[in-house]
């Protein structure tokens, strides 16, 4: 919202410097964004008469023009502008100045004569047509002659205010205008606002009334209340330069009075208006009402709305003329030829604007202002302003009249706090008077009895309801400093609690720090992806039901992703496609599955850690070490199961399955196929694991066994087996055969060759073994090798070798 | 006779061990067998004893001895001498170059999970319980339950991704707030850290980033408290000389709302590039818990009372770290990464 320094004097007596009142409004909460002084590159620039014009010796494209600068001031420009002429007042730049276009004015000599500054043309002063008359020309602004010779040009053309652009909570509609942001200047200076002029003249002996033009038929809930008024004798022409200058000002192109009556009225009183041409209002009848379904509207920006019941429209006999505190329609817009002007002051319900803004894609400086809500009183005063304006621009006459159709009231309310609570809330002691001062200064007539404070709300407060809202209002102008400097006690008044950590962000914790001990490094990723992951990971929609987004900013974050694989894939790609190399990654997060499409509950969120390498040796086994580690840190209890995840290998991935066969786990190899559409290599290995499964097991318990006082011995056995016998299958058979001796066993060496036959391999394994009681003879230790043999003999065919 | 031949052999034989240096040590154990031998001078001198008379034995006895003793020190002396030399210069030979690579890889923790992990143990420290919710979140908890109705001017504070009418990804953590509110007896105090989903994208924005949020339910408590907690909070986080300041703001389900400045941890509050020279940073959101959003949890509002706050996880790593682009965050690229370490 901007608002301009003079407007607000206009309406409080400021004694503080604009630079000061900024502070203060933002220490209030009326955030000052940014100050924006108009008349920044305006400076070392005056009006200056031309006296004489002659050519310049040296050069046939400029002339040497002498210059009256007034106070006896004769100055002497060249210049290049072929619409200047002798008697021409003109905007001159002197030494010194710097133009909004970057320009710096210095003396210079050109061709032998020297030029002590230059002429400017409008766009040089940063203005256009519509703001000053001659400012659109191609050449130099020519000034009315009447303009005082020598006078800085920032008061000439009233480029000389300060602008603030203010952020407006949303609590605070009543600040979206010049009066609001003066309520809260009055408040913080402790000023009364001045009585703000909204008379305006009509002819009290005319018969003419404002139902000879227009009746008005409200047949809408969403209407809170519509005013009009009826002006003849229009006379559609520039606004004066005042107006001119505070519409520019605040952003506002100028077109004509009428137009630029209505936008200052928005402005000012935060009240959006809507001018008619009455010749064009159809029966003269205002009908009210939610469009039909069918109906549409060519509007003012040009384009064509089809029209829903839920958009509320201002209609004549025929058909809608606008899209009721939205935008107006081509048909019924005053233009320069109008006679009779039918002026609308309105206020409609907040979320009916707010559902055609969305609808539509039409959001304007009206339906701003009514979607965040317009008070009923403020039609009125709006109306007013209008008319008082009308008369003083002299540009029509109003007629007697005022049609006014209310259907909702909006008083003054009774609030009642208690003054211990909002000091209680406030954890300060404010003073009672300190309290009821502030409040009056907003215009909340506040007494205290006791420790009740009665508060009359005016009827622009909407948002003040309680003690709370008593409390915030007393503290941002109290002042928040209160609380600086001081050392509070911490939770000094409040019960002590227990913290508890999360189950599964300590377990990713404990993960995280064991990944990256092991040279991983951790990504987040966005889990708003593309739509065709399913398709790129060759995951079934059937059962990985995407979850999207019925907003997206564009198709690559459309859709919640179903799987982490895509982030991991994604990001080595990123990280192979800018040199980086030998890449470890991890990732905690979700994946998102719908329970049903459309989606109508919320869906399934898996918390996964997953992890990916892409480096050269690195192979299933290593990944599954890994994988072994962080596992070794649950109570889980696992076997390995070959998976079928579909972007994994399928001969060389793994499940991690638990004892009632829920895949906790899933690893290995990526799929040829994936790592084509992913571009990256084949030789890219992958693991997924459901963190959240395994923090909601039990936490790992330890039963120390007692540990036998004498040593190990150990055997090695070579054996050749069918390539499809796994080194599982015979582990599995060696703890068996050696009973409770068994200590360990593991493999340490396979051998390929062909002259083990076909399809066979060597396995070499170490057998370990422990007696509790003794040291184990050579004979014993025999007799068990000799069983583990018969026993892979029998059951896998393995031949001693 | 043989008492002056013990000394000559004693000074001879002394003075040749003497001579013999690390080059030539294979000699002293020549010199050992010359002198200890079975031939050898010793022994041989030995036996001569035999001829003694009996008064001269225990003098020569004790001679021999003495001499005995003696260069048997000296030859040990110098043996032990030579095998340290000798280690020396083993262990010299082995020596390796120590700028040849380790073979272990060390990777490094993303930013946000860092300083996720910092804040978590600082406010456990504090009395909170870490809670988590969906991110996919219904419009009720995300905004209804947050005094936020449908069509409410305060939705447009934040541009929300929509699933449809009801359900959409969260705009904010305090989603969870309301959740828990629901189910926790009050007194309690939680954070609530996670990912919020913005329709938001440019150098400063991220359609995808971190908050958390914290929420403290009692019966007395005071914007005062809020000021403790959170400046105990920001010192730990940016160290002991930090001061926190409030503003003015506005939540739909804070009342009063502000927000928190923070004393800029860059320059310390002087003014500098981080803080366009104000000295404060706008870090945090906070406020009294709005009664209505007690209400509509089903929490007494008469009997008690909370704060909450909020501030995004993004930003913090970002000025603990000195990054200044978002979307480091999210492009993984391990350029980056690797300096986390």
């Amino acid at each position: 919202m901007k608002v301009t320094y003079n407007w607000l004097k206009e309406m409080v007596d400021i004694d503080v410097s604009p630079e000061e009142l900024a502070k203060k409004l933002t220490s209030a909460g009326m955030e000052v964004e940014e100050i924006i002084y108009q008349n920044k590159h305006l400076h070392d620039v005056v009006v200056g008469r031309i006296i004489q014009i002659e050519k310049h010796p040296q050069a046939d494209r400029l002339v040497v023009c002498r210059v009256d600068l007034g106070g006896g001031k004769i100055t002497q420009i060249l210049t290049a502008a072929t619409n200047v002429f002798v008697g021409a007042v003109v905007p001159v730049s002197l030494e010194g100045a710097d133009l909004v276009n970057g320009v710096k004015i210095q003396k210079a000599v050109m061709r032998g004569v020297e030029s002590c500054g230059m002429f400017c043309s409008g766009e040089e002063l940063g203005i256009d047509e519509n703001y000053y008359e001659g400012a659109g020309v191609n050449g130099i602004l020519i000034l009315p002659s009447n303009l005082k010779i020598g006078q800085p040009i920032e008061e000439a053309l009233m480029l000389n205010d300060v602008v603030y652009d203010i952020g407006i909570t949303p609590n605070r509609a009543d600040c979206m205008s010049v009066i609001g942001i003066a309520r809260e200047v009055c408040a913080l200076l402790g000023k009364e606002l001045k009585k703000i002029n909204l008379n305006y003249n009509i002819d009290v002996y005319s018969k003419d009334t404002v139902r000879n033009y227009v009746n008005v038929d409200v047949q809408t809930e969403n209407c809170h209340r519509y005013m009009a008024s009826a002006i003849t004798d229009v006379k559609i022409e520039r606004s004066p330069l005042w107006l001119r200058a505070r519409l520019n000002a605040v952003g506002i192109k100028p077109i004509n009075t009428m137009v630029d009556i209505t936008n200052y009225v928005l402005i000012e009183m935060g009240q959006p208006l809507h001018a008619f041409d009455q010749k064009n209002i159809n029966g003269g009848h205002i009908i009210v009402r939610q469009a039909k379904s069918g109906e549409s509207i060519n509007a003012l920006n040009h384009n064509t709305y089809e029209l829903e019941e839920d958009n509320m429209v201002i209609a004549d006999e025929k058909g809608p003329m606008v899209i009721a505190g939205v935008i107006g329609g081509m048909d019924s817009c005053i233009t320069d030829e109008t006679k009779v002007a039918v002026l609308e002051s309105a206020v409609f319900d907040l979320k009916s604007i707010r559902i055609t803004g969305r609808k539509l894609g039409v959001r304007t400086d009206s339906s701003a202002r009514y979607e965040k809500g317009v008070n009923v009183a403020n039609a009125e005063l709006g109306l007013a302003r209008a008319l008082h304006l009308v008369t003083e621009l002299g540009c029509g006459r109003v007629v007697r009249g005022v049609i006014d159709i209310c259907n909702k009231k909006n008083e003054a309310r009774e609030v009642v706090g208690s003054i211990k609570l909002i000091n209680d809330i406030l954890g300060v002691e404010i003073p009672t008077n300190e309290m009821v001062r502030i409040l009056n200064n907003l215009g909340i007539q506040t007494k205290a009895y006791g420790d009740k404070l009665n508060c009359k709300v005016p009827p622009h407060r909407e948002d003040i309801e309680n003690d709370y809202d008593l409390a915030e209002e007393i503290i941002r102008l109290y002042g928040y400093d209160v609380y600086d400097n001081v050392n509070y006690k911490l939770f000094e008044n409040a019960t002590i609690t227990e913290g508890h950590t999360h189950p599964r962000l300590s377990l990713e914790r404990k993960f995280r720090n064991a990944l990256i001990e092991r040279g991983f490094f951790e990504n987040i990723s966005y889990t708003l992806v593309s739509g065709k992951i399913n398709e790129m990971l060759l995951l079934p929609d059937e059962e990985y039901k995407i979850v999207r987004i019925a907003n997206p900013i564009s198709e690559s974050i459309s859709c919640m992703r179903t799987s982490l694989a895509h982030s991991m894939f994604q990001n080595l790609n990123y990280n192979l496609s800018v040199g980086n190399k030998d890449l470890r990654i991890f990732e905690f997060g979700k994946a998102f599955r719908a329970k049903s499409l459309p989606v109508q509950e919320l869906p399934y969120e898996d918390n996964m850690l997953a992890m990916a390498v892409c480096e050269d040796g690195y192979d299933f086994f290593d990944l599954k070490g890994v994988l072994e580690s962080l596992l070794s840190k649950t109570s889980l209890k696992y076997s390995l199961v070959r998976s079928k995840k579909s972007f994994l290998h399928l001969g060389v991935s793994a499940d991690v399955m638990d004892e009632n066969g829920v895949v906790v786990a899933s690893f290995g190899k990526i799929h040829p196929v994936v790592a084509k559409n992913y571009d990256i290599p084949d030789n890219v290995f992958y693991c997924e694991v459901n963190t959240q499964y395994l923090a909601d097991l039990p936490e790992k318990v330890y039963s120390v066994a007692a540990i036998s006082k004498y040593p190990i011995v150990e055997r090695d056995i070579a054996v050749v087996v069918d390539e499809k016998i796994t080194v599982g299958e015979i582990l599995t058979s060696i703890k068996s055969a050696c009973g409770n001796l068994y200590y360990e066993s593991y493999l340490f060496d396979i051998y390929r060759n062909n002259s083990l036959g076909e399809n066979k391999k060597s396995l070499a394994f170490k057998i370990r073994l422990s007696d509790m009681n003794k040291t184990l003879t050579d004979e014993e230790v025999q007799n068990v090798v000799n069983k583990v043999l018969k026993a892979l003999s029998y059951k896998h065919g393995a031949v001693l070798r | 006779m043989l008492l002056e031949d013990l000394e000559k052999l004693k000074h001879d034989i002394g003075n040749e061990i003497d001579k013999i240096d690390y080059s030539i040590r294979k000699s002293l154990s020549e010199i050992r067998v010359k002198v200890f031998g079975k031939a050898g001078y010793l022994t041989t001198l030995s036996k001569g004893m035999r001829d003694l008379s009996a008064d001269e034995r225990p003098k020569v006895g004790a001679l021999i001895n003495k001499v005995r003793n003696f260069l048997e020190e000296k030859i040990s002396a110098k043996e032990k001498d030579f095998e340290q030399q000798e280690l020396l210069e083993r262990l010299e030979k082995e020596k390796i170059d120590i700028t040849e690579p380790s073979r272990e890889k060390i990777g490094a923790a993303h930013p946000i999970s860092s300083v996720l992990d910092k804040l978590t143990d600082i406010c456990v420290s504090m009395g909170f319980s870490v809670v988590e919710g969906p991110e996919i979140e219904t419009d009720y908890y995300n905004f209804e339950a947050l005094n936020t109705p449908k069509n409410h001017p305060a939705r447009d504070m934040q541009d929300t991704f929509f699933i449809n009418d009801n359900i959409l990804v969260r705009s904010q953590t305090s989603a969870v707030q309301a959740r828990e509110m629901e189910v926790r007896k009050p007194p309690f105090k939680i954070i609530c850290p996670g990912k919020t989903y913005r329709n938001d994208s440019d150098s400063t924005h991220s359609p995808v980033f971190h908050q958390l949020e914290g929420l403290v339910i009692d019966e007395n408590i005071s914007m005062a408290d809020l000021k403790a907690m959170l400046t105990i909070l920001m010192k730990r986080l940016y160290g002991e000389d930090t001061t926190i300041r409030f503003r003015p703001s506005f939540f739909p389900f804070t009342e009063p709302s502000i927000e928190v400045d923070v004393s800029c941890p860059n320059c310390h509050g002087k003014g500098c590039q981080t803080c366009k020279g104000t000295g404060m940073l706008e870090l945090l959101g906070a406020g009294i818990v709005n009664p209505k959003v007690l209400e509509m949890s089903g929490i007494d509002s008469k009997k008690y009372r909370g704060f909450a706050f909020g501030f995004g996880l993004d930003r913090t790593a970002m000025i603990l770290n000195s990054i200044n682009n978002i979307r480091y965050f999210y492009r993984n690229d391990i350029r980056f990464l690797n300096q986390m370490k």
